[in-house]
């Protein structure tokens, strides 16, 4: 798996600092190759990670700035305050819903911290509905990086899920 | 230089998907690409900057292609616009 670099490697003095990603949301974590979406799983929009949701909930994932807030509230882009493009798209087709289920709590050029409240959604209804509510977590610009380590798992808003470096 | 028009006709609009499948075709050009919305302009290489026109459907886009391939990166993306959005 040539993305997992070796961050030991390289014989270099010292390991640069890596750039952290948190979880937005509450419920496991997993490869994003887990997600059925193409567009997603098969990475074509970059590198990340997904989460299978307990709870309805969308936080920030670091200190950011909301560079698109969907009007649909099913997906938002951020721009790191450290550089990372980041996408979380809450379900797969969610754009089909226009908007119903979801609540936005956060506006585009907002600027947020981690763990601010960004968006709300009703996992239930939108499972109900007929969709996929896995929510996966996109590095839009991952060519700016050359490790992205990710760590899947059980998770709470604020865990350590990606990190990247340069 | 190359330009060319296309009218949205996804009723969704310009969302992650296509916005990232456009993004992928660009990619694969040598020519600079430029796509422009009522909301602004945006490089056709970049996600994020596609998703940030939030170009919905009827609006209008001009995609402008220049460099060595511009011939062949018009006609690919109004291919590639015409089939997916």
């Amino acid at each position: 798996m040539g993305f997992f670099k070796n961050l030991f490697g390289g014989g270099e003095a010292k390991t640069p600092a890596l750039d952290a990603v948190y979880a937005p949301v509450a419920g496991e974590a997993v490869p994003i190759s887990e997600v059925s979406d193409p567009t997603f799983g098969e990475e074509i929009l970059g590198k990340g990670i997904a989460f299978r949701p307990a709870e309805g909930k969308v936080f920030a994932p670091c200190d950011a700035s909301v560079d698109l807030m969907f009007d649909t509230g099913h997906a938002v882009s951020l721009v790191a305050d450290f550089g990372a493009e980041i996408l979380i798209h809450v379900g797969l087709d969610t754009v089909n819903l226009k908007g119903e289920h979801f609540t936005i709590h956060a506006k585009t050029g907002d600027k947020v911290k981690k763990g601010d409240l960004l968006i709300e959604f009703d996992v239930a209804a939108i499972s109900a509905a007929g969709y996929d509510v896995i929510t996966p977590l996109v590095i839009c610009n991952t060519p700016d990086y050359t490790t992205v380590n990710v760590h899947t798992g059980p998770v709470a808003p604020g865990d350590l899920v990606l990190e990247l470096g340069k | 230089m190359k330009s060319f028009t296309h009218v949205i006709a996804d009723p969704a609009g310009l969302h992650a998907r296509p916005a990232g499948m456009l993004a992928k075709e660009a990619v694969g050009y040598k020519s600079t690409i430029t796509l422009t919305a009522p909301g602004g302009s945006a490089d056709a290489k970049r996600l994020m900057a596609i998703m940030r026109l939030a170009a919905k459907q009827g609006m209008e886009l001009t995609v402008t292609c220049s460099g060595e391939d511009e011939d062949a990166a018009a006609e690919g993306l109004a291919k590639f616009l015409k089939e997916n959005l």
